[in-house]
């Protein structure tokens, strides 16, 4: 039986290139998007999950629109300069036809999970407030998901928006928090892996013999431009699509286990701090926290390998 | 006309008291009770709501909400309220369950059928009002009114030196809210302190009225009269919620009020939860809150005997 999965998105390149791979692995039941800000505002990420479905050929797949703005931090940007103004690269798609679910992100989610225990899992790939929100609604969550696998965070790594944080997390650090330490099974895949993955525009190239891959390559015109002017990269580096290549083969990655809590104030806001050593002289704020799985590791010629297999079939 | 109302509360002893006193009131229909965790777990808030409800011979639905605040540890007022949060009486089991629904959905559907309609007094910690902020930020415009307990303005707090409980318990919660943009008069827990405690004649006086509804108001306060006695030396009763609750209804027993930039404190634990009142305007900062600053006292107490006799 495939996973049902719920992708919580803000696409995003990285995530449209997350949510094709998810569609075209058997593995996996793509059971709904639900929608958040990010790289795009959040209107535009509803958009965007439709006409993903849409392009996909799943119009079926219901989208439903999320929070807006972190549960307590302003929001001043998104990453409209990694992504572009429509956050697909502007390369002009069409606007969609359908419309997301009259129920909210954090709805949805619940009643996804609490109607089937145990079968589902929550791959949020952009900021983690409609997960905190989904789990204030309904603290059973915790015990009813399959899993959590997410995108985000940096705990071995330098960040990508200060030394300290990765774009999701310093989003909504608060939220973070309440998701890492929640006491449900669930896997960081964050910077420490998604940056050792170099899809180069050679390979992106490679892809364009089939639709999908064509897409893939079109849309990362504007994304590896982002990499070359910031990071002198040939290419852009795996960072959602690596979450949905876990969920197919963990063995991919190799983890370390441990609590993680996320920095709430001052210069390291938004910091995934794993405690690697759970031998202390007294009780601290990781003491007692639920270990977690931290990607720290990965198979990269096996990640690009699976993703254009599955990319080339669709 | 009817003024529509709806209460979300953390049902204890105070609390049950101004349900009781809005269930009493002529002109106002409560629509609705949303429960929220504070005082006690949120289940036995909802059977003390629900019982409530039943000593008045109503049947306003009660939805249960948020078990726990948003980003703290969830923590409970035994030591006041006493474990069943009615003053240790083990009143009976409500007759009827909860409403079928969760209290923040609630919320957000009953306000959006109505905007600007609908006045909503919070008596508990803000959790369930911020998360439907967040699910559903025109809420702010849809309430016509909110009476917050909770805080304390430029004074003492009740749970720490700086904090008083409800915004102490989710101050993150209580954040989102006091920003939100929503009307708001914030009723501090100041105002039920000195004369505007109930004394030990005014309970004998409400005693005297011999109905079920003047023994409970008193009797489910047993813990929290006893604390009081224990904290403070003082034998009488406060009641913050009914004191809020008798603003709402008739809103002249508040005398003193302002508008005010107010802020609360979510970063270090000393001050956790502190309602930071900008009485002089020294940060130039939008005014967001309108702060009760005194009461008519009698008046207030009128309201409460009003509904108990």
């Amino acid at each position: 039986m495939p996973q049902k999965i719920i992708i919580d998105t803000d696409p995003g390149i990285d995530d449209a290139m997350a949510i094709l791979l998810a569609l075209a692995s058997p593995e996996l039941d793509v059971i709904g998007l639900t929608t958040i800000y990010g790289n795009v505002y959040t209107p535009q990420a509803t958009q965007n999950a439709l006409r993903l479905v849409e392009f996909a050929g799943r119009p079926d797949i219901p989208v439903a629109h999320g929070a807006e703005l972190p549960l307590l931090l302003p929001l001043d940007s998104v990453a409209d300069f990694v992504h572009g103004d429509d956050g697909l690269g502007n390369i002009a798609m069409p606007p969609p036809q359908g419309l997301p679910v009259s129920q909210s992100a954090a709805e949805f989610m619940v009643e996804q999970v609490m109607s089937q225990p145990g079968e589902v899992t929550l791959v949020p790939v952009g900021p983690l407030t409609n997960i905190a929100l989904a789990l204030n609604l309904e603290p059973r969550l915790a015990e009813n998901v399959a899993g959590v696998v997410l995108m985000g965070g940096a705990a071995t790594v330098i960040g990508n928006v200060t030394p300290a944080a990765e774009a999701n997390i310093i989003h909504d650090p608060h939220a973070a928090d309440v998701v890492f330490t929640a006491g449900w099974p669930l896997t960081m895949v964050g910077l420490d892996v998604t940056m050792q993955t170099t899809m180069t525009n050679d390979y992106l190239a490679s892809l364009q013999s089939s639709r999908v891959g064509q897409f893939i390559f079109d849309i990362t015109r504007f994304y590896t431009a982002f990499h070359r002017r910031e990071y002198d990269l040939d290419g852009a580096h795996t960072h959602d699509p690596s979450a949905i290549a876990w969920l197919i083969n963990p063995g991919l990655f190799t983890v370390e286990t441990g609590p993680v809590r996320v920095i709430t104030a001052g210069i390291a806001l938004g910091q995934t701090l794993l405690d690697r050593r759970r031998h202390w002289l007294g009780p601290n704020g990781w003491t007692d926290r639920p270990a977690v799985n931290v990607c720290t590791g990965v198979d990269s010629v096996g990640l690009l390998a699976l993703f254009k297999e599955r990319i080339l079939k669709g | 006309m009817t003024r529509r109302m709806i209460i979300d509360t953390d049902t204890a002893s105070d609390d049950a008291v101004a349900i009781l006193m809005a269930l009493q009131w002529p002109d106002v229909q409560v629509e609705a009770i949303t429960v929220v965790s504070g005082n006690v777990p949120m289940e036995q808030g909802s059977l003390n709501a629900r019982y409530t409800v039943e000593l008045c011979g109503q049947d306003v639905p009660v939805y249960e909400g948020a078990a726990r605040p948003l980003l703290r540890d969830v923590r409970y007022a035994h030591f006041f309220h006493g474990l069943d949060g009615m003053g240790g009486m083990n009143y009976p089991a409500p007759q009827r369950p909860a409403a079928e629904g969760n209290a923040v959905t609630e919320l957000i559907r009953r306000f959006g059928d109505a905007p600007g309609e609908i006045t909503l007094v919070t008596l508990g910690p803000l959790t369930n009002i911020a998360l439907a902020l967040n699910l559903e930020p025109r809420l702010a415009d849809w309430v016509k009114e909110c009476y917050v307990m909770g805080g304390a303005a430029c004074t003492v707090g009740n749970i720490t030196p700086a904090a008083e409980y409800n915004i102490w318990c989710d101050p993150e919660a209580a954040r989102i809210v006091f920003h939100s943009g929503m009307k708001i008069l914030m009723v501090g827990w100041e105002l039920c302190r000195g004369e505007a405690n109930l004394s030990e004649a005014d309970m004998a006086t409400v005693y005297g009225f011999n109905t079920e509804r003047a023994r409970f108001a008193i009797d489910c306060n047993k813990s929290a009269i006893e604390a009081n006695r224990q904290w403070l030396g003082d034998p009488a009763l406060a009641l913050p919620d009914p004191v809020t609750m008798a603003i709402a209804l008739d809103p002249a027993v508040c005398t003193r009020r302002s508008t005010h930039y107010v802020d609360v404190a979510c970063d270090a634990e000393l001050t956790r939860g502190m309602t930071v009142v900008d009485q002089l305007g020294v940060t130039n900062k939008e005014p967001n809150i309108e702060v009760c600053w005194e009461i008519d006292v009698p008046r207030w107490k009128e309201t409460l005997y009003q509904t108990l006799r």
